[in-house]
């Protein structure tokens, strides 16, 4: 028995190895940066002193819950236009009407996901030129509809990770199970909703909280449009450019490594608590169908 | 048990090997090449690598033997951080590239850079050029090795079509545009707002100096004596206001590039812009002045923003200081000058002795200055080292003024109020 657990530790320590230099520690350390303050050139343990201001000063906690607010924005109109899309292309593709042209599908529509933000950013930004594009109104430059015209770029980028995990899991449906409705005399319809749909619900869960965790670490899209000090008038500011700005500084503005670790910390802490809750909570009362 | 200390021995081994090359990686710097001492020089222009490495530095190589500068860029976004971590790790280059004011202020707060005070490589730059990279208690820390200057592009062919004449004045400069858009054939200015900071530095910054009187305006926000609420800085924003007209369709979402374009495809007559942009807006080949700012009235003081850009210093923790003191020498001289200026048109000497530039576009923009005074960008100096930094906040509300049509008061008392939450001499 002890030796079994002896070659457990061995063959997990590379890899604990280098999560621990990666990724753990520089996290612990980013964390505990977030207690000093080192603004007069020697770092001063202040406990909890950069949260506070973070929440509370006027001028910084303005910008704070404005990128929170942006950032919930953001994760919703992931969650409420990516899902059922990808769950829609996921149907198609499994219906069985697409035939051999299935896969040419699949892959159109995964493209996007395997291109680098830049590119995306890039040619979208050509297409809705107000100059020479397609759309005349500014959409990047209203406060209205500059944060939800990213979303959906994004989205469009994205849809084929909820699409490929919806799609393997509608293909996992034994097909015996189709059939037996079928003889039932179930339409295409009452199937999708009553047999397949219930067997893929799972997933639902787990693609939201992917969502989550990405679109609270959401930073790229953004800083490839709109730059590290998003307009107009913060319209577009989410945590991840708030950090970038507070931690790298910005033109007009000196770099500020606790305040920004601080920021870091707490969306670290938003990601964490969220991620335990929805873990303890609801993803061990989701029920998989034994088949 | 054997594979497990096969694998430990592994890890051990990576590790040491990463340690390793960690080392060998900050060693080379310090280290020294076949006698020669090496100079590391770090800097946020990575666009300018090979022009360092294979023209730049083997002149000054040349005459110096001994010394091996390396130039060590990092991205333009991440240098601030980076240098800081560097130097605070030990690990700094021995010469910093040095930004202008606030920034640079708080490095050499932090004990950075190396005293220049009393060295005769400060001779060569007067008073005001060197005020940019100076400290709190005056001492100079940088020695200049570029600035900027701001102007407005024009399409010559345009202007001959439509009959116009370079405007001297504010009025002129309105007459042009509405000139331009009566005809209707071309877009009078190509200026978007999706990107504020060049709606302040482009924009605000080049012409508000001549109604705030250049340094007196700015010296006297910095000092407290004036307020941005005051008649002459209201009157520039009013001034800034007075383009709003003359903005292409859609203007609210274009950006830098696709200005740069819309003027170098020859669709638009004037172009705010920075000198750093002459070799993209020439990259069309169509025939392309360059005028000053106007004067906010006929036969008033002609004032040109003059942007202290770049300086280099030494690091005060450097181990070659005498060779990098060497090489600052060298840089305050008209030969490097002549060389950097000409590599990289649209930035200029900041040396006593003229200069001469090859491009004509760079040399029309240093004829600028003749007779003008010089005023650096008004935000960066001290107004923006606090929260809200006032910078940020002018791009934010000449980006709302040209958006949602906030008025000049509105604007100007904004910045008023967010200046005074937090910068002393303003809350007397």
């Amino acid at each position: 028995m002890r030796s079994r657990y002896r070659h457990l530790l061995a063959f997990t320590l590379p890899a604990l190895a280098v999560y621990t230099v990666f990724a753990a520690y520089p996290l612990a350390s980013s964390i505990y940066l977030s207690f000093f303050d080192s603004d007069t050139g020697v770092s001063r343990w202040v406990g909890f002193d950069n949260y506070v201001y973070l929440f509370t000063n006027p001028t910084t906690s303005e910008r704070f819950w404005n990128a929170l607010v942006n950032n919930v924005e953001f994760f919703a109109i992931h969650l409420l236009v990516e899902v059922p899309v990808g769950l829609l292309l996921a149907a198609l593709l499994t219906s069985g009407r697409l035939r051999r042209s299935a896969a040419v599908y699949r892959t159109l529509l995964f493209i996007p996901t395997t291109l680098s933000v830049v590119v995306v950013g890039f040619i979208w930004r050509l297409i809705i030129n107000p100059l020479w594009g397609l759309v005349e109104h500014p959409l990047l430059g209203d406060e209205r509809t500059a944060l939800p015209t990213i979303s959906l770029m994004s989205v469009w980028q994205y849809v084929g990770i909820p699409m490929i995990f919806l799609y393997t899991a509608l293909l996992a449906i034994p097909g015996p199970v189709l059939e037996a409705a079928r003889i039932d005399g179930a339409n295409g319809w009452t199937t999708f909703w009553r047999v397949k749909f219930p067997l893929i619900a799972p997933q639902f869960g787990l693609i939201a909280i992917l969502t989550y965790i990405w679109t609270f670490n959401g930073f790229d899209i953004v800083f490839a449009l709109n730059g590290s000090a998003p307009g107009p008038n913060y319209s577009t500011d989410i945590l991840g450019t708030l950090f970038y700005r507070t931690f790298f500084g910005s033109s007009g503005q000196v770099s500020d490594l606790d305040l920004g670790a601080t920021v870091a910390s707490v969306i670290f802490f938003l990601i964490l608590v969220t991620t335990a809750g929805y873990f303890v909570l609801l993803h061990r009362r989701l029920k998989s169908y034994e088949l | 048990m054997r594979a497990l200390r096969g694998t430990v021995a592994l890890v051990a081994a990576s590790a040491v090997g990463l340690g390793l090359t960690a080392c060998s990686d900050a060693a080379s710097p310090i280290g020294g090449d076949g006698g020669k001492t090496v100079l590391t020089l770090g800097s946020w222009r990575t666009e300018d690598l090979t022009m360092w490495q294979d023209e730049i530095l083997p002149v000054f190589e040349k005459a110096n033997p001994t010394i091996d500068v390396r130039f060590n860029p990092i991205n333009t976004n991440e240098y601030n951080a980076a240098i800081q971590s560097q130097v605070d790790g030990g690990t700094g280059p021995d010469l910093i590239t040095c930004r202008p004011y606030d920034v640079n202020r708080a490095w050499i707060g932090k004990g950075y850079f190396e005293k220049l005070d009393g060295k005769p490589v400060l001779d060569k730059f007067d008073a005001q050029s060197l005020e940019a990279w100076s400290g709190d208690d005056g001492g100079r820390y940088c020695v200049p090795t570029a600035s900027v200057l701001a102007g407005f592009f024009y399409n010559k062919d345009i202007f001959a079509e439509l009959n116009l004449q370079v405007p001297t004045t504010q009025d002129e400069f309105l007459a042009v545009l509405k000139a331009v858009k009566d005809n209707g054939k071309y877009e009078p200015l190509a200026l978007g707002s999706a990107e504020s900071w060049q709606l302040a530095y482009n924009g605000l910054y080049s012409i508000g100096p001549a109604y705030w009187k250049g340094e007196e305006g700015r010296k006297g926000l910095i000092d407290g004596t004036k307020k941005v609420t005051d008649p002459d800085f209201v009157a520039a924003f009013a001034a800034f206001d007075a383009w709003r007209p003359y903005l292409p369709k859609g203007h609210e979402s274009l950006k830098y590039a696709d200005m740069t374009q819309l003027f170098s495809l020859g669709k638009a007559a004037v172009l705010p812009d920075g000198s750093w942009d002459i070799n993209q807006v020439t990259a069309n080949g169509i025939e392309i002045g360059v005028f000053g700012p106007p004067a906010a009235t006929a036969g008033g003081t002609r004032y040109l923003q003059e942007m202290p850009d770049m300086a280099i210093g030494i690091n005060a923790a450097s181990k070659h200081k005498a060779e990098a003191e060497k090489f600052l020498d060298w840089t305050a001289s008209t030969e490097f000058q002549q060389l950097y200026a000409n590599k990289v048109p649209g930035f200029f000497s900041m040396g006593k002795e003229p200069v001469k530039y090859t491009n004509p576009l760079a040399q029309q923009f240093a004829d600028l200055k003749t007779g003008a005074q010089l005023t650096p960008r008004l935000g960066l100096d001290r107004l923006s080292s606090g929260t809200p930094p006032f910078d940020d906040e002018v791009w934010r509300v000449l980006q709302l003024m040209y958006t949602k049509g906030l008025t000049p008061q509105a604007a100007t008392s904004e910045l008023q109020t967010g200046l005074q939450s937090w910068y002393k001499p303003q809350q007397r």
